[in-house]
């Protein structure tokens, strides 16, 4: 990004593909059933591998007893932290071992593993592992972990409490000074569940390792094959040139797959073991022994001017990260950055911990950290706006960040378009009819609506891709980047098709192999259509400029008279009768002068390094921060006075995408967000029961079905091209779910005047919250 | 594991004999996925799917015999099942989702006699008997007298469930099923069976019955006594209510606490009257 040098003009597209809702490629195969996934290849003499949870939260692994298991017929390989190598993995803190070492941190995590010939045999295998532990008394909330002498989950890092494992703080202006000129504060503590991905495809890896050369295949599900192989490396003290990683169909990952899953350990089963190991977890060892968002508790004060202004703004945010810290420290990081929202709000104090506790870490989830500060900061500003006597939009359209000013830490918004997505939003969901004369319903239910402003971050980290021409004009674009099932295959085959004026049929766009493709960070933090588009678009103007220089050979004429003609044809500008193909170039490249057309190009996102003149800043991990965009997101609800029970009736999303490259592709992570923010502010919620989880299945743990979820969510897309993105687009996966919570939150409020902090808003809480707010008015009368 | 298909009941009572954990297989909905988790792990598996007896339907001048495998979609599409016995349909064609109706039946609910599910109270609020067929031939008893705890029937050893009766009931009632859910596939958190009939504007007959509110389908004699004959005023369903709630047990679960099952009880049969009321008088 250019944060001093002038922006460059956004490029225009060749041809009409970019633009066009084109189907997924994948589409049919995955409907039908053909697609294939990890767990549906087989390797000859593959074994079946499984994991052994732990039955405590907290205790000291005194003895193991593998005998009985490795006796077992059929069993082929038993491992425990004996077995490997002692390294500790983790992106951030290296705290965590492969299987647990020493001790055990929550009930659910992996102690043993073993491969055996067939599933049952190997699930067998696991009953007859006998470990004896020493319970240790455990931290099953923040609260109690940080108590003085709570219990220490890892050996302490330095100073401070041994459980915290990041502390941040963030101050701009001088908050304290200026409360007192603020004409109405609002004050309140906000607390949000720990969620699960859920993605329908459960954790899977296929590792085999060559017995002759020690080189290792790993077949996996993941956000990302070359942070596989790094890590896989690391944890087993590999090189990474012995490690290959391809990449199958993903069922979905939504950060649950940004870091390592159960590849290492079935690398190492399949060494020990000496033949090919697929492991796929079950849904419910996948939710006990993988990963959820942070569960939060967030204390936050903001006051404003009676003309609302927002003046000044406190924070202490509490991020439960479990038993390890994972990517627990950026999304503290992310939280932090993030809480004072999308607004100009000169006084600013943040400090946030990430908190280890005995349950199941937290990590990278779809929005990362972000809708949690967010479903704290937009409830408040609908307080605000109630305590000022101000319509909600208004407040907001008030505060709004505008281009060119800063955020947080002192980093500019270069395309500030949250006013445009709110006043797009107050206008299509018809705002103040609906806020003032809610439509009317059946007898005990009440309607409502509200709104959630959102700013988030696209972008950030390293990507590379490499095109080249075919011999008969087509193009073969390779990336590292995974399409998660969010449909990012289509998506840039359409911007190298734009970049080159081909059509899609013209664009071979492969996946993912650490062998051949070129390196890709992550398919994650909203950044694959607008890092990997941007390189892809860098190495088609490559390749458009090698194709020129010939074509100029090859029609005498100079560079700067020729043109990209749509179906791989370059012309000459005001001659539309002279041209040459791609084809007919390619063929003078490779038999006539210069050789191959290729082109490779590679980008690392430029971070914003936080202003310290202007902010203070202590404990903020070093991030790969990016490019912001914003959304406005609006919910219609509908209340059951009798159960308590919400339903959401209908919602507007308004984005900015900057350009839409593919509206059905775009709509759909708008809707899916909307949706799995539905299902955080509603029903979503694991539950733990003295330190066990109490509902670790798809029947216990509910997402919103087809049927729970509104026929219409309408999917505004905004196109204000900015930015490095391909053709300006920027990224919109993550956004969706960010603001979906407080929208509906909100709503509940104007539908009955409830108030909530605390989602999951379950038919239980909405119910008392209603009871509470009618108790007082009875008693007046 | 042995497996088996027989074609009659004789059959399958005599293969059920055979083994000491012998185990009849209906929809398998719920069956199949306690063996895959390991927590049940039958010796023989008796199918009922090929016995024809058992998925056939009668009608006589009382009621209908619903056979044991009649799948929850059938039952809810048995346009016979009108008056009072609606409120079996109605709790058929409710529950669960799609995949679970087309592939569970009558009969495996009833021998699941999980406390979280509604067909079992509806079932209860309907009168229904059962047939049971053993080795010492075959036997009738009300639903109640099957239904003897969590997850436990009076099924005896070599026991099969082979059909339900569902009396017609008065004339002028009406059958309703009213669950709640935390989302529209999921178990109810409480659900309100009930059959109702109206005198004009007084309650004639009323039998009310809740699902997840104890250990099997909670009916309160008491509470059905308060209604009859009361205009069904809000006193009325209150002081029912209140009956409900004292004799309940309700789980107390991820779906909804102890706590907010005794709040939903009143709350919900208020509702549940007033829908069944508006039937009433169509
Ligand atoms: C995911 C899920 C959601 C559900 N949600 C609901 C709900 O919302 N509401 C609701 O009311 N119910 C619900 N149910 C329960 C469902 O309706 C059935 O009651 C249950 O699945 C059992 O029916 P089945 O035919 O599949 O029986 P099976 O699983 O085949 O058998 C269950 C038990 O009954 C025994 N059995 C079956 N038939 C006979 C017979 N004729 N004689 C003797 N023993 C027999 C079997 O041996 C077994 O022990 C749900 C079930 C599942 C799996």
């Amino acid at each position: 990004m250019s944060h001093d040098a002038k922006p460059k003009p956004v490029p225009v597209p060749v041809g009409e593909v970019v633009g066009q809702s084109v189907p997924k490629p994948d589409a049919r195969e995955k409907v039908t059933g053909r697609a294939l996934y990890t767990d549906d290849l087989v390797l000859p003499g593959m074994l079946h591998g499984a994991l052994l949870g732990s039955p405590h939260p907290h205790a000291r692994i005194l003895a193991y007893d593998t005998s009985r298991a490795k006796a077992l017929p059929g069993v082929r390989a038993v491992l425990t932290a004996e077995d490997l190598p002692p390294v500790d993995i983790g992106p951030v803190i290296k705290d965590q071992p492969l299987l647990a070492r020493g001790k055990v941190r929550y009930a659910g995590e992996p102690v043993a593993a073993v491969a055996a010939v067939d599933l049952p045999t190997a699930r067998r295998a696991l009953e007859l592992i006998d470990i004896r532990y020493e319970v240790l008394p455990a931290a099953l909330d923040v609260d109690a972990a940080l108590r003085p002498d709570a219990p220490v989950i890892h050996a302490p890092r330095g100073e401070g409490h041994p459980n915290v494992a990041t502390h941040i703080r963030l101050v701009e202006g001088e908050p304290d000074k200026v409360w007192a000129r603020c004409d109405a504060i609002i004050e309140d503590v906000y607390e949000t569940p720990a969620q699960q991905h859920v993605y329908l495809e459960p954790c899977t890896t296929l590792a085999a390792v060559d017995p002759d050369t020690g080189r290792i295949t790993i077949h996996t599900s993941t956000q990302t094959a070359f942070r596989v192989q790094a890590i896989t490396a690391e944890a087993l003290a590999v090189p990474m040139s012995r490690i290959r990683v391809q990449v199958p169909r993903v069922g979905g990952a939504f950060g649950g797959k940004v870091e390592s899953t159960n590849q290492p350990i079935t690398v190492a089963l399949a060494k020990a073991a000496g033949a090919p190991v697929r492991l796929t977890f079950s849904r419910t060892d996948d939710m006990r022994m993988m990963r959820s968002r942070h569960g939060a508790r967030i204390y936050m004060r903001t006051g404003a001017t009676r003309d609302g202004r927002i003046l000044a703004r406190q924070v202490r945010i509490h991020y439960d990260t479990g038993a390890y810290a994972d990517d627990g420290p950026f999304v503290a990081a992310i939280g932090s950055y993030f809480s004072r929202g999308p607004y100009r709000i000169p006084h600013v104090d943040v400090e946030c911990w990430s908190v280890y506790t005995n349950k199941l870490r937290a990590g990278a989830f779809r929005g990362f950290g972000n809708p949690q500060v967010h479903f704290a900061s937009e409830i408040q500003v609908d307080r605000l706006a109630e305590a000022l006597g101000m319509d909600p939009i208004e407040l907001r359209l008030r505060n709004a960040l505008e281009t060119g000013e800063k955020w947080l830490g002192g980093a500019p918004v270069e395309s500030g378009t949250l006013r445009a997505c709110l006043e797009k939003a107050r206008e299509v969901s018809d705002w103040h009819r609906r806020r003032e004369r809610p439509s009317t319903t059946s007898p005990g239910k009440r309607r409502g609506l509200g709104i959630a402003a959102v700013g988030h971050v696209s972008a950030l980290l390293g990507s590379s891709a490499t095109v080249r021409l075919n011999e008969d004009g087509t193009v073969n674009v390779s990336t590292g980047a995974v399409d998660t099932g969010q449909g990012s295959d289509t998506a840039l085959a359409q911007v190298a098709a734009g970049a080159l004026g081909l059509s899609l049929e013209q664009i071979n766009f492969s996946r993912p192999d650490t062998d051949t493709s070129p390196y890709d960070w992550c398919t994650g933090g909203t950044r694959t259509t607008f890092t990997v588009g941007h390189v892809i678009t860098e190495a088609c103007e490559q390749v458009r400029e090698q194709l020129f220089e010939h074509a100029s050979a090859i029609l005498e004429r100079p560079v700067k008279q020729l043109e990209l003609r749509p179906g791989g044809v370059v012309g000459v500008r005001g001659e539309p009768g002279l041209s040459t193909t791609f084809g007919a170039i390619s063929g003078y490249a490779l038999y006539v002068a210069g050789g191959p057309i290729i082109a490779s190009s590679r980008w690392l996102f430029p971070a914003w390094q936080l202003d310290t003149r202007r902010t203070k800043v202590e404990g903020l991990p070093s991030m790969g921060n990016g490019f912001f965009v914003f959304a406005a997101q609006v919910a219609e609800v509908e209340v059951d006075e009798v159960t308590g029970k919400v339903d959401v009736l209908e919602a507007w999303c308004v984005h900015d995408v900057g350009r839409a490259l593919n509206p059905a592709a775009a709509a759909g992570q708008v809707q899916g967000g909307f949706v799995q923010g539905l299902g955080y502010a509603l029903t979503e919620e694991l539950v733990w029961k003295d330190g066990h989880l109490v509902n670790p299945s798809m029947s216990g743990y509910k997402v919103p079905g087809a049927l729970d979820v509104p026929v219409a969510i309408h999917p505004v897309l905004l196109e204000r091209a900015f930015g490095p993105g391909p053709f300006g687009a920027k990224g919109v996966a993550e956004v969706g779910v960010v603001g979906a919570a407080p929208a509906i939150i909100n709503a509940i409020r104007h539908a009955t005047g409830a108030r909530l902090n605390q989602i999951p808003a379950t038919g239980e809480r909405v119910l008392r919250a209603l009871l509470a707010h009618e108790a007082p008015a009875t008693k007046d009368g | 594991m042995r497996y088996a298909e027989p074609e009659t009941v004789e059959e399958g009572l005599a293969l059920l004999s055979t083994h000491d954990d012998a185990r009849c297989l209906a929809g398998g909905a719920s069956l199949v996925s306690r063996m895959n988790a390991g927590q049940v792990a039958p010796a023989m598996l008796v199918s009922l799917h090929r016995i024809d007896e058992l998925a056939t339907t009668t009608e006589s001048a009382e009621g209908l015999w619903l056979g044991a495998m009649s799948i929850h979609r059938a039952v809810a599409t048995e346009a016979r099942l009108r008056g009072a016995m609606e409120v079996v349909r109605s709790a058929a064609s409710q529950l669960a989702h799609p995949a679970i109706r087309n592939m569970a039946t009558l009969g495996g609910s009833l021998c699941l006699a999980d406390p979280k599910t509604e067909l079992p109270a509806a079932l209860v609020a309907a009168s229904a008997r059962v047939e049971v067929a053993g080795p010492a031939g075959r036997r009738s008893l009300p639903v109640e007298q099957l239904l003897v705890g969590a997850f436990q029937t009076s099924l005896g050893k070599g026991e099969l469930l082979t059909r339900v009766f569902l009396p017609r009931g008065l004339g002028g009632a009406v059958g309703h099923h009213l669950r709640f859910s935390r989302v529209s596939a999921d178990y109810p958190t409480v659900s309100v069976s009930l059959v109702l009939a109206m005198d004009g504007e007084t309650c004639s007959h009323a039998r009310v019955v809740l699902g997840s509110c104890g250990p099997v389908p909670l009916h309160v004699d008491a509470a059905d006594a308060v209604l009859v004959g009361s205009r069904l005023e809000a006193r009325d369903v209150a002081e029912a209510g209140r009956l409900l709630v004292q004799a309940s047990a309700p789980l107390d679960d991820v779906r909804g606490s102890a706590e907010y099952r005794r709040m939903l009880i009143p709350r919900l049969l208020g509702r549940a009257l007033s829908q069944a009321r508006e039937l009433a008088h169509v």
